[in-house]
């Protein structure tokens, strides 16, 4: 059995080809991390534990 | 078009012999990360003192990230140059030369290792190298350990030079010719690895080594850490080449397309090879003694590191939509139902690129200089490398195994349904055990830690329970666990299986944009070579000078840990003893 199957369609040269999915794919993987760091400011700053920097501007009390 | 074994059996051997040392490294790594996972999550008390731990803990980490991984890579270099020069090595001997050092090396160091689990040996004394992957001083390991890895990297060297050497010679025979893709991507790692690897042999070889023979009083730890991160950054893509390499070359190929752009390709291996060496700095954020403008430098070169494996996502996702879409797939995401997602090979390595997608993200977090005091030295860094080294890495390799074992051997893959199942394994365990590592550092549960339970005082989560996370970590290591188990089965019973005829050719599709395409300049690699050493010259030259300076070259003294010289001792006195009474 061999492992590569290519069961091709139809073939598309370079200019027939437009990566729209692609596009698609990163611009998806580029939202996620937008909001990932987003999110990561609740944990650096909003989280309960004394953090370097939340230590610094609570002045150490928490 | 024929298999590889059958056009280069000879060569077939070479790259056989190194995969199974790398599968045995991996079932010896992968079952100490099991005993790890259960026993530092509370679940089963695995070590009756703490102390063994350490010896698990360098096991796991220097036989999977420097055996299993340079094992493979090695193998997969041999295979890309024969295979793309279409010619079979220069001098087997030689091959077999790297080969034998290599191995000569892994077995120096492992067994020092692996010593370290027994507390007095007959007649030696006491063998441990308990320093982990880092080999951090002042921990201290017995001079077998070092000495096995010089010599380990003096082997991989030498293959190097092997590469190099065929290169050369086609070269002589095809004057003007560009140098085919997988050459070049063999080329440029490899010159990154020389680069890199200076690093280390200076820490092992000036420094650490005599010290461990007692020849050194003391050393300077932060130089030697210094010198670590100088080639612990880049080992990093000493890893991650072969696997993007895997993904330019076999991913396409497997989705049915061709390679969307050589051009490409090229820029990101030369961007690898300029800019990997001078970030190494950014392991060390919170070293005292370090400046933090050098730091911040370090941190620049970080971030336009992101931009090759960036490279690399548009490229590969554009070939496998390039494969999708000749297949018959349509629409903005339907393209992603036509791709060949029984195959286990695709979907390895699918997977894989899509865990190396989270891990970019935490990668993103570490590497800020102001964020990374978060998360340094807690559960989030293995949570994160597990995705990078662990997955992207890893299960690219597994899963290339299911394409290539077939080519090496002519034997038919033992069940392609066990093969999918295990590379899904991997994924599921592998969301799970990393995931919660991920959390659990952010509550500030440190890494390398035998039992991180402490008297007073328990970690609290805001989301969730210590409890909750531990309980992922252990299941999850244990599905990893289970995983390896299933691809070793898959592994021998391919070795063993019949013959067959029906396993497709060794051959790559021509790439949609060629060389032709390719600017010249990016072939220059004396040019390249050239950049990337003045970089690491203007990274390097003044935080060494400062270190020095400071902490003088052998540092400003101390003790070392564990006190391993007793072998020596011990040698000697019966060298002495030997000689009186003859
Ligand atoms: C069976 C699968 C695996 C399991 C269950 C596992 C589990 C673990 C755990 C729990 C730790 C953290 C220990 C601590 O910090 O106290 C760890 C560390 C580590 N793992 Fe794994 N791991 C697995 C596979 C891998 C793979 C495939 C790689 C790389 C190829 C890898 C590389 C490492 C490294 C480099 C460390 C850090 C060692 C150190 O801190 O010195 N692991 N692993
Ligand atoms: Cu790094």
């Amino acid at each position: 059995m061999a492992l590569e199957e290519p069961q091709q369609k139809r073939q598309l040269g370079h200019d027939e080809f437009d990566p729209v999915g692609t596009l698609a794919l990163i611009g998806l993987y580029f939202l996620v991390l937008v909001a990932m760091w987003l999110f990561m400011y609740f944990v650096e700053f909003l989280g309960n534990d004394p953090t370097v920097v939340g230590s610094l501007v609570t002045g150490g009390v928490v | 078009m024929s298999t590889y074994v059958e056009r280069f059996p000879a060569e077939a051997k070479v790259i056989r012999s190194a995969f199974y040392v790398s599968f045995v490294s991996l079932a010896i790594g992968a079952l100490m990360g099991l005993l790890q996972t259960l026993h530092r999550t509370g679940v089963v008390e695995v070590f009756g003192e703490p102390g063994t731990y350490y010896t698990v803990l360098t096991t796991h980490g220097v036989f999977l990230v420097i055996a299993f991984t340079i094992w493979f890579l090695v193998g997969v270099f041999v295979w890309a140059v024969t295979t793309s020069l279409d010619r079979g090595v220069e001098n087997l001997r030689l091959t077999w030369g790297w080969y034998g050092l290599m191995s000569f090396g892994t077995a120096l160091a492992g067994i020092a290792i692996l010593a370290g689990f027994v507390d007095d040996w007959p007649v030696v004394g006491d063998i441990s190298a308990d320093v982990l992957f880092t080999f951090y001083a002042p921990l201290q390991a017995h001079p077998m350990f070092y000495l096995g890895l010089a010599i380990f990297i003096v082997g991989t060297w030498i293959a190097g030079a092997d590469w190099f050497r065929s290169w050369w010679v086609w070269k002589q025979e095809n004057p003007g010719e560009r140098i085919p893709l997988p050459t070049f991507m063999v080329l440029t790692t490899m010159l990154m690895w020389y680069i890199a690897t200076l690093g280390v042999a200076v820490a092992v070889l000036a420094f650490l080594l005599p010290w461990s023979l007692g020849l050194l009083e003391t050393v300077n730890p932060l130089l030697t850490r210094t010198l670590f991160w100088f080639f612990g950054h880049p080992v990093v893509y000493f890893w991650l080449m072969p696997a993007y390499m895997m993904w330019y070359l076999l991913l396409p190929k497997i989705s049915g397309g061709r390679l969307f752009s050589d051009p490409l390709a090229r820029v990101v291996f030369i961007l690898f090879l300029i800019l990997s060496v001078p970030t190494g700095i950014h392991h060390q954020y919170l070293d005292p003694g370090i400046s933090e403008g050098f730091k911040f430098i370090a941190m620049t070169n970080t971030m336009f590191l992101l931009l090759p494996s960036l490279l690399t996502a548009f490229t590969v996702v554009a070939s496998m939509e390039h494969g999708a879409r000749q297949r018959g797939g349509e629409g903005r995401f339907g393209w992603l139902k036509a791709l060949p997602w029984g195959n286990p090979t695709f979907t390895g390595m699918a997977l894989a690129g899509l865990m190396f997608a989270a891990g970019g993200f935490s990668g993103m977090i570490n590497a800020g200089m102001n964020i990374n005091y978060l998360v340094h030295n807690s559960f989030w860094v293995p949570g994160h490398f597990h995705l990078t080294v662990g997955t992207a890495v890893a299960l690219t390799f597994m899963a290339a195994t299911y394409w290539f074992l077939p080519q090496l051997t002519g034997r038919k893959l033992f069940s392609r349904p066990l093969a999918l199942v295990q590379v899904v394994l991997w994924f599921v365990g592998m969301t799970f055990m990393s995931n919660a590592m991920h959390r659990a550092g952010l509550l500030g549960i440190p890494r390398r830690t035998a039992e991180p339970w402490y008297d007073g005082f328990e970690f609290e989560a805001g989301v969730g329970s210590v409890g909750e996370l531990n309980i992922q970590i252990a299941l999850g290591g244990t599905l990893l666990t289970l995983s390896v188990a299933i691809f070793l089965v898959v592994v021998i019973g391919t070795a063993l299986n019949g013959k067959s005829s029906e396993i497709g050719a060794n051959a790559i599709p021509e790439p949609l944009s060629g060389p032709e395409d390719s600017p010249l300049v990016l072939d220059n690699l004396k040019l390249w070579t050239v950049i990337a050493i003045v970089l690491v010259v203007l990274a390097y030259t003044l935080p060494l000078a400062s270190i020095i300076d400071r902490g003088g070259l052998l540092g400003p003294g101390g003790r070392a840990f564990p006190m391993s010289l007793d072998t020596l001792v011990v040698l000697a006195q019966l060298a002495t003893e030997g000689a009186l009474s003859r």
